[in-house]
């Protein structure tokens, strides 16, 4: 059986025109960039958009790609441009509230002992605690742990250094140990 | 790591995102210059207004296109220019007319309508746009229907003469058009650029409700047609 190409292999095949090689890697990535984009933007179909948009500038723009750079933060950099511009042109302000999803569904997985443990009001009160911090500190806590993104993703996302996304860090994570009466670790 | 940041990556795991859209479709269309993929996308039909015919139809230095507008499944383009294009009668060229059940069958939902509306016949267009002529205030009226799925399907181009504002429909985002003329293009069900250009003169209301993009044109102020398209609800 053919083992599936990486992602280094793919950007060969799309600079060399193969559009079925951008899609994989479309489709390989899409998920994580439309999240990242909803986060940025405040809107799904503002984010929707901000994907499409970047996945084509992307694909126009691999000329310029270095060979043997990571491509992800590279993809999300493209992208969270996008979700920023649009939501700079929609002129809104307000911060997107993260909210938890539903309770279990028929059919989802029992949930893990650490989702149980984290059940109810602490997790109520800790994605309250993380509504209550600036635009710039929850983005970061956003993209670090919710998302799950590298420190370099995460300065790629939010268009700053990567000594910035450290002391942001530190400092949000600081703002939410005192917001629970949490002694540092 | 320490415990705060644990429950913090746990907690992200356990957040509400919307719905992610496949967008490869959509992108690989945008990309492909050849006819576009529609075959691989479930969708039977495109409705395409002239930022795309533009680019096949018009000479690039007329089309300049000035800004976009988008709602879901849908692009507007401002452009300088608009191609020619026949002037259609409202249920011109809008397909096949069958009974509202057969309709539902063929294009898989049912119709959004006002309330005690009973029409008699539902156009369809290409196994995927339904249509139907209603009256209001003595007014005929196009309300169109599909459903919009991931990529867009509906895109029209204006010219310089139309507003083009953001509304609200029962609390989901719109675009209100009004005034000049615009135009539209279609695709087929294989994905052939079917350019079928048809010029409109009726101001016209976009909106979503659910998964179906609804489109609302005939002669209408912008308040009558949020007090009509308010009415027009879908299940």
């Amino acid at each position: 059986m053919d083992r599936p190409l990486d992602d280094a292999e793919l950007v060969e095949r799309a600079k060399r025109g193969d559009l079925r090689a951008w899609e994989t890697i479309v489709r390989g990535y899409q998920g994580l960039a439309f999240r990242t984009a909803y986060l940025l933007s405040g809107s799904a179909a503002d984010a929707e958009e901000a994907v499409q948009d970047g996945f084509v500038k992307a694909y126009r723009a691999l000329g310029r790609f270095r060979r043997g750079s990571p491509l992800r933060p590279w993809l999300l950099r493209i992208v969270s441009n996008e979700a920023r511009n649009r939501r700079r042109s929609a002129g809104r302000r307000e911060a997107l509230a993260l909210r938890v999803a539903a309770a279990d569904r028929p059919g989802d997985a029992v949930p893990s002992p650490e989702a149980a443990l984290l059940g109810g009001e602490t997790r109520a009160q800790l994605l309250g605690a993380v509504n209550t911090l600036s635009e710039e500190h929850r983005l970061t806590i956003a993209c670090r742990y919710f998302l799950e993104l590298s420190e370099e993703e995460t300065a790629a996302v939010l268009g700053v250094r990567r000594g910035t996304v450290k002391s942001r860090l530190a400092r949000a994570l600081a703002r939410l140990r005192d917001e629970l009466g949490e002694e540092d670790e | 790591m320490s415990s705060l940041e644990r429950q913090l990556q746990r907690l992200g795991q356990e957040l509400a995102y919307p719905r992610e859209p496949d967008v490869a479709s959509a992108v690989l269309a945008r990309l492909d210059r050849r006819p576009f993929p529609w075959r691989l996308v479930a969708v039977a039909f495109a409705v395409l207004a002239v930022a795309v015919g533009a680019a096949f139809a018009v000479p690039q230095a007329r089309t300049t296109i000035l800004k976009w507008f988008h709602l879901r499944g849908v692009t507007i383009e401002r452009v300088e220019t608009l191609p020619s294009a026949a002037e259609r009668s409202q249920a011109g060229g809008l397909g096949r007319p069958l009974s509202p059940d057969q309709a539902a069958r063929v294009v898989g939902f049912q119709l959004a309508l006002p309330p005690r509306t009973n029409p008699s016949r539902v156009y369809v267009l290409e196994g995927a746009l339904a249509s139907v002529v209603l009256r209001a205030e003595g007014r005929p009226l196009l309300l169109s229907e599909y459903r919009s799925g991931n990529v867009d399907l509906l895109k029209k181009s204006v010219g310089g003469k139309t507003v083009i504002e953001p509304v609200r429909v029962s609390g989901e985002p719109g675009l209100w058009l009004e005034g000049g003329p615009h135009t539209l293009t279609y695709f087929n069900q294989r994905g052939e650029f079917r350019q079928r250009t048809v010029k409109i003169r009726g101001n016209v209301l976009l909106w979503v409700d659910g998964e179906l993009t609804l489109r609302l044109e005939g002669e209408l102020t912008k308040a009558e047609a949020l007090r009509i398209g308010r009415l027009i609800r879908s299940g």
